[in-house]
């Protein structure tokens, strides 16, 4: 069943990304493919570039060398965002507006047919528990109500490609249980769903993983596979195992 | 280009702002409070001037008076011919002549009426030499024994202006372009800025809206404010305190608004280079006060010296004074005011290129 994510179907495909910002390289040489209706989890400390990786993926970044396409099109490209789905780390929603007016704002964006948007407002608010809470300003919501807020903004489009960063941070276990409900549900529907963790707990609920570090991929794969690949039971092991080796061998370990 | 999501990002500045009560409520109050200020202290007060006095009769009465006024404070008389004096007030080298009728007489009982020709262009001084004469007219008309108690008019001729014209109306336009540039700058690069704070600008770039439509939906959504600000600004200056007003209004809101598109692509231009809102505030002394200062508000441009002269010229506020000030004073249409609408139109063309770019590194 894993096998299925070959290059063909393969929604976001990065070839040899390189990124810095500075003097300071987050991403250099990166390429790895990820196919649609899965759970792809970036997997690394902070530092090791998943944010770059996910920003570039969504078109807020260009890259300085190499290319990313999503759904085919090379990314920055305007036509494609309408397809994809952003949840950034920070709530980035208008706190000085209720979460109906920021949803009505998003929806005029992503054009969001005028007859259905009510409608999809008030069932997007219900999946993530916030129907009764759609006429408060955001400045009066929690941290857990804002990052609810800000996935309800991303799944407002019903958009192809879910880009999630650190979309968990900060919840409570009960919360954070019913996020990743959440994305099995939208997965199993066929959308893709790229999210970024340094939980490495996280990783056992994805479907593919890329391990991250100090900018440069280290693996990829299902968890089973990474276990099989190092011989380690825990995914912290593996992904130290992996760490190490390339610390070891600093040079060669590229490809 | 979509007109919905211009629209949607127009909806959502009105609104966040139309729930900032108290800026909206200091976009409109401020400007009130500042030019009510300017009311109080030009037309309640005193100037020093010069009259020449055409004394063709040299009555005892008329000599009474020429004496009389000489005593004032606020004056400095002169008597001269009636030729003298068209000259120095032409040349500019008196305020007024008060020519003193013929047979001049204070004991029948016809009210004398005296004729006062002011310069006129320069209203406070003009309002200076009328309020000294009113002052110092019934004291020297008690010494000229007016026991009949004969009733002395002043007949004010104006060579330029009108009575009514005082230096409020002089500085009342320039007020409604300068309040519209500042406002408009601050509150734009304000939620610029935040924009940027709380991370939606990433959303933003993300989304299907292009910068075009960024830079429309946000000129859009203050031109709002900056409507309502002129609106509520001009019936002030017009129903309440009493400015001289002839031109066209639509003219008034035309020039306030082309000022408004440079102000909003300034404002979004250079919220890139503040990280704070404090470093949007310390802009106004660099790009505000300058133009405040220079761009004709207060200090007429021919007074600035040389490179000052310069510097004016290079505002857009100096012309945007000047358009608003030749459609409220003189009544002039849009045909001769070409080049201040040419360089309002260039400037915020100029804006709009610099905030589109800065748009651009944003995604960069």
């Amino acid at each position: 069943m894993r096998q299925k994510g070959n290059k063909t179907d393969a929604i976001v495909q990065a070839d040899q990304v390189s990124r810095s910002f500075g003097s300071i390289v987050a991403l250099e040489h990166v390429s790895l493919s990820i196919p649609s209706g899965r759970i792809f989890g970036l997997l690394g400390p902070s530092g090791s570039g998943k944010t770059t990786l996910i920003r570039l993926a969504a078109g807020a970044l260009s890259p300085d060398s190499g290319t990313i396409r999503v759904l085919g099109q090379i990314m920055p490209n305007r036509e494609t965002t309408a397809h994809i789905g952003y949840m950034t780390q920070a709530a980035a929603l208008y706190p000085d507006l209720s979460l109906r007016e920021n949803l009505n704002f998003f929806g005029a964006l992503y054009d969001v047919p005028t007859g259905e948007l009510r409608a999809r407002i008030e069932e997007i608010t219900s999946e993530v528990g916030l129907f009764d809470r759609l006429d408060s300003q955001l400045q009066t919501f929690s941290g857990g109500m804002r990052q609810r807020a800000s996935l309800a903004c991303a799944l407002l489009h019903r958009p192809e490609l879910l880009i999630l960063d650190e979309p968990t941070v900060g919840l409570d276990p009960v919360l954070r249980r019913s996020f990743w409900q959440r994305f099995r549900e939208l997965a199993d529907q066929g959308r893709t769903l790229i999210v970024s963790s340094h939980i490495m707990d996280e990783a056992d609920r994805c479907d593919e993983l890329a391990f991250l570090r100090d900018g440069r991929l280290l693996a990829t794969g299902s968890p089973d596979a990474l276990r099989a690949q190092t011989g380690c039971q825990d995914l912290e092991d593996a992904f130290l195992a992996l760490a190490d080796a390339l610390t070891t061998a600093p040079s060669g370990e590229r490809r | 280009m979509s007109r919905r999501r211009v629209l949607a990002l127009a909806t959502r500045i009105v609104r966040q702002f139309r729930r900032d009560r108290r800026t909206l409520i200091l976009m409109l109050i401020a400007p009130i409070l500042v030019i009510s200020l300017l009311a109080y202290i030009y037309r309640g007060g005193t100037h020093h001037v010069s009259l020449a006095i055409v004394n063709g009769d040299a009555s005892p009465v008329a000599a009474q008076l020429v004496a009389g006024l000489s005593d004032s404070q606020a004056l400095t008389v002169k008597t001269m011919s009636a030729a003298d004096a068209t000259r120095a007030i032409k040349q500019n080298d008196i305020d007024a002549v008060l020519t003193l009728p013929d047979n001049l007489s204070l004991t029948g009982s016809t009210p004398q009426t005296l004729t006062v020709t002011l310069e006129g262009s320069q209203p406070n001084t003009s309002s200076a030499v009328l309020n000294a004469l009113n002052q110092a007219l019934p004291t020297t008309v008690v010494r000229a024994l007016n026991p009949a108690g004969v009733p002395l008019k002043l007949n004010p001729v104006f060579l330029h202006g009108g009575p009514q014209f005082d230096q409020l109306d002089y500085f009342a336009p320039t007020f409604i372009g300068f309040f519209a540039f500042f406002f408009v700058f601050l509150l734009t690069s304000v939620s610029f800025l935040r924009e940027r704070i709380q991370g939606s600008i990433e959303r933003l770039m993300v989304s299907p809206l292009s910068r075009a439509e960024i830079v429309l939906g946000y000129m859009l959504g203050f031109a709002v404010f900056a409507a309502l600000q002129s609106v509520v600004l001009v019936l002030y200056c017009v129903y309440a305190i009493h400015i001289h007003y002839t031109g066209h209004i639509l003219l008034v809101f035309f020039f306030t608004l082309l000022l408004t598109i440079g102000s909003v692509n300034m404002g979004i231009f250079l919220s890139t280079f503040a990280r704070t809102e404090l470093q949007v505030v310390q802009f106004i002394p660099i790009v505000i006060t300058p133009q405040g200062l220079l761009s004709g508000i207060i200090w007429p441009l021919s007074s600035l010296p040389g490179p000052l002269r310069i510097l004016a010229d290079l505002m857009p506020l100096t012309y945007a004074n000047e358009a608003l000030r030749g459609v409220m004073i003189r009544g002039d249409q849009l045909g001769a005011l070409w080049l201040q609408t040419g360089v309002l139109v260039g400037f915020a063309a100029l804006m709009v290129i610099l905030a589109a770019s800065t748009l651009h590194r944003e995604i960069a």
